[in-house]
């Protein structure tokens, strides 16, 4: 499987943010999505989860040499900030996650099964979502977007909130849960996109371009991609 | 000196300039006209700035020539058999110590201050002393118009009107001094808006003394309160140096503006706050359904505070005001003919009292706030068939919250109307209870439907449609020129039928072939 962005373009006023997003992704690899504050890496987001219309261009998933445009079920997007219905207490959230999506998940478990994968502990499952921590919150959001086992996980900004514990958790989970999906990962820590990703992605101009590793070491590396990130206009 | 003036001045104005701008900008058809790069625009920025000029100059005189209008001279007129200019100061020199205490400049926390010696770092001494001194200044030249003029239409003296500006003002730094000594002593600083317990009690008794004591056809005599408007000057000229050689200014205002970082970016993360206070921590709560159903039973049952408590309200008030009519029919029946006579041309009138007591804004809020809000980022809530099934589900919702009190409206006023002496056509009475129940639903729908269509709200919880807001202007403005027809009950019930189905129908239509487009987050 592929999923491939053809020349999408995305403004806002006058203002080109998208210009020309060419890239084809694939499956069972972790793409880091580098770029500056205000290049782009949300509203490229938005637009894949079609949240708001894009300018031009399309973008569609290949499989099996069959191209066909992809339906809410294919996306998971996990928001920096997270956001969760408060008035509904964590299990019942997840009861009603899965009620909805009974057809698309395979072999349901129990919800405490899912609830000790997330380590969210005994006590907290029954209280209200408003009344969970953000860190907490942003489990919560992880976790129902795993549950669905989308075909496109975007994370944006997923770990920054998170205590360190908590992080190499996600990271080991997510890690665990890239094959058979495309995983596009946008933050602007350097380290942790070397650590997680398979493929480093900058969005610069307006565009995707991929960052080759070839043999360089982690040092010059993460050299070519400041010097990369510094040509886009911001200074 | 010279220096803090100018960027106070001009911190002000930028600020203002831009509120006003923004301001532009949210409506709907100017919109489109203004360009992108709207905070650029010379020619717009000037007439901005012209606006706020304006509104200085008239803030300066406009709200003194209010405030003796409305506090001295209308509550003045109340009391007829009293001399006039006693009446005139007596209420002005109680007024003017409330005054120095509520309305004190100094002791503001305002947005300006904060921008400007906390995040800008001026000097706090400086900054306050300028400010103060041209809040001052701003008193006496703003009272002495207003004071000269409706003074002496109450029959002041000239003289009298011309030094009672320099009054006013002495009693403030009168307060202000004292406040800076307190804040010296006991290091808790004064806040006109967080006055305490005793202070609130000292300024009651002060008011019920301004309006209380004429009308008990008791005032101060005219020598008294001119003897105490001529020792305020002295005493405030003495407060002046108190004012100027005080040395914590810095570490004052620091507290004052204490809560300020945190109200900034608030209007929208209070209406959270305020949202999810509304949200039911009862543990009992549960639900057996499934999916949507099930989203919406618990919605429904967590929010019972906003939804059915208000509506139990007023279906209460509503049958307390039936009985009190059927009482008053007991007591006094010579009023039944003429009830009788309006009920069956006042049907009319109920568009606007159906409107009035409609839970659709508070409903879509909360839906949205609370629910919609995060679970519209998910896939599966923005497929077409979700949104239509859980509209159905919230469209059913919705009636039934509103459509008990209408028919306990319509009940009762078809009760009236029997007991009033009734009326040949039986219809009236089915008429009227189907017409108000229609009036809801039509409420019910409206609302929903332009939730739907429109979706106003944008991830920080902010009224952003232009759109819903000139569509909600027309409903009220509609509902509210129905109280001025007068038909019969057959005829414009039977009309209400015939709309409410029109509408209803074009809604449904709309929000089936639309919603699955437009209701999304804005982003």
């Amino acid at each position: 499987m592929r999923f491939v962005i053809e020349h999408l373009m995305k403004n806002f006023g006058e203002k080109e943010v998208l210009r020309d997003v060419d890239f084809s992704f694939e499956e069972g690899k972790i793409y880091g999505l580098l770029g500056r504050n205000g290049a782009g890496k949300t509203t490229l987001f938005n637009c894949i989860n079609k949240d708001i219309a894009a300018d031009g261009g399309c973008f569609y998933l290949e499989e099996n040499e069959k191209r066909r445009e992809p339906v809410p079920e294919d996306i998971g997007y996990v928001l920096s900030t997270p956001v969760v219905p408060e008035f509904l207490t964590g299990r019942e959230f997840l009861k009603f996650f899965i009620d909805i999506n009974e057809k698309s998940i395979k072999n349901p478990r129990r919800t405490d099964a899912y609830f000790d994968d997330m380590r969210i502990a005994r006590e907290d499952r029954d209280k209200l979502l408003k009344d969970y921590s953000h860190g907490m919150k942003n489990k919560m959001q992880m976790l129902v977007n795993i549950i669905a086992r989308p075909n496109i996980l975007l994370l944006d900004e997923p770990l920054t909130s998170l205590d360190v514990v908590m992080a190499e958790e996600m990271k080991s989970l997510l890690r665990s849960l890239k094959k058979g999906r495309i995983t596009i990962f946008s933050t602007h820590i350097m380290d942790l996109a070397l650590d997680l990703c398979d493929e480093i992605v900058l969005l610069s101009h307006g565009e995707l371009e991929v960052v080759e590793k070839n043999s360089t070491d982690d040092h010059e590396f993460k050299e070519k991609i400041i010097a990369a990130l510094r040509e886009d206009g911001h200074e | 000196m010279n220096k803090t003036l100018r960027i106070s001045f001009s911190l002000k104005n930028t600020y203002r300039v831009n509120s006003i701008l923004y301001s532009l900008k949210q409506i709907p058809i100017i919109k489109k006209l203004l360009p992108d790069m709207l905070y650029q625009a010379q020619e717009l920025k000037l007439f901005a700035n012209v606006l706020s000029v304006l509104w200085e100059i008239t803030s300066i005189f406009l709200g003194k020539a209010i405030y003796f209008l409305i506090m001295i001279c209308g509550g003045g007129m109340l009391y007829k058999d009293l001399p006039e200019s006693g009446v005139f100061l007596h209420i002005l020199l109680f007024l003017t110590i409330i005054g120095s205490f509520v309305n004190t400049s100094l002791f503001n926390p305002t947005k300006d201050k904060y921008y400007a010696m906390v995040l800008m770092r001026m000097s706090a001494r400086e900054y306050t002393l300028v400010n103060y001194t041209y809040a001052m200044l701003k008193v006496v030249v703003g009272f002495l118009p207003s004071v000269i003029l409706f003074g002496m239409l109450q029959d002041v003296p000239l003289w009298v009107c011309l030094f009672l500006p320099l009054s006013v003002s002495g009693m403030k730094l009168f307060a202000a001094g004292l406040s800076l000594r307190d804040y010296e002593k006991h290091r808790t600083v004064y806040n006109e808006n967080k006055m305490r317990r005793f202070l609130w009690v000292f300024l009651i008794l002060l008011l019920g003394a301004a309006y209380g004591l004429p009308a008990a056809g008791v005032i101060l005599p005219e020598t008294v309160s001119v003897c105490a408007f001529l020792i305020f000057i002295p005493v405030g000229l003495l407060c002046i140096h108190k004012i100027r050689i005080f040395p914590l200014y810095r570490e004052m205002n620091k507290e004052l503006l204490a809560d300020m970082a945190n109200q900034m970016d608030t209007s929208a993360q209070m209406m959270k706050t305020i949202n999810e206070e509304k949200i039911s921590d009862d543990g009992s709560v549960s639900s057996n359904r499934k999916g949507f159903e099930y989203l919406n039973e618990l919605f429904i049952k967590r929010h019972r505070k906003i939804l059915w408590n208000a509506t139990k309200r007023i279906v209460y008030v509503c049958i307390c005001l039936i009985g009190f009519i059927l009482l008053l029919f007991y007591l006094k029946p010579e009023i039944r003919q003429d009830i009788n006579e309006r009920i069956l041309r006042f049907l009319p009138y109920f568009v606007f009292i159906m409107y009035s007591i409609n839970r659709g804004t508070g409903f879509t809020q909360a839906l949205f706030m609370n629910c919609d809000r995060s679970l519209l980022t998910f896939p599966f809530y923005k497929q077409p068939k979700s949104i239509l099934k859980l509209f159905r589900i919230r469209l059913r919702e919705i009636m039934k919250i509103n459509a008990v009190p209408a028919f306990v409206i319509g009940a009762g006023m078809a009760l009236i109307l029997y007991a009033s002496g009734g009326t040949d056509n039986p219809l009236n009475y089915i008429m009227l209870i189907v017409a108000i129940l229609c009036m809801s639903l039509f409420f019910s729908m409206h609302y929903l439907t332009i939730y739907y269509l429109l979706q106003p709200y944008n991830a920080e919880t902010e009224l952003k449609s232009g759109m819903y807001k000139v569509i909600t202007g027309v409903t009220c403005f509609f509902c509210y020129m129905m109280m001025q027809v007068r038909l019969s009950i057959l005829f414009f019930g039977f009309m209400t039928i015939i709309f409410c189905l029109i509408y209803s129908v074009a809604a449904c239509i709309l929000v089936y072939r639309f919603a699955p487009k437009t209701f999304k987050l804005r982003m």
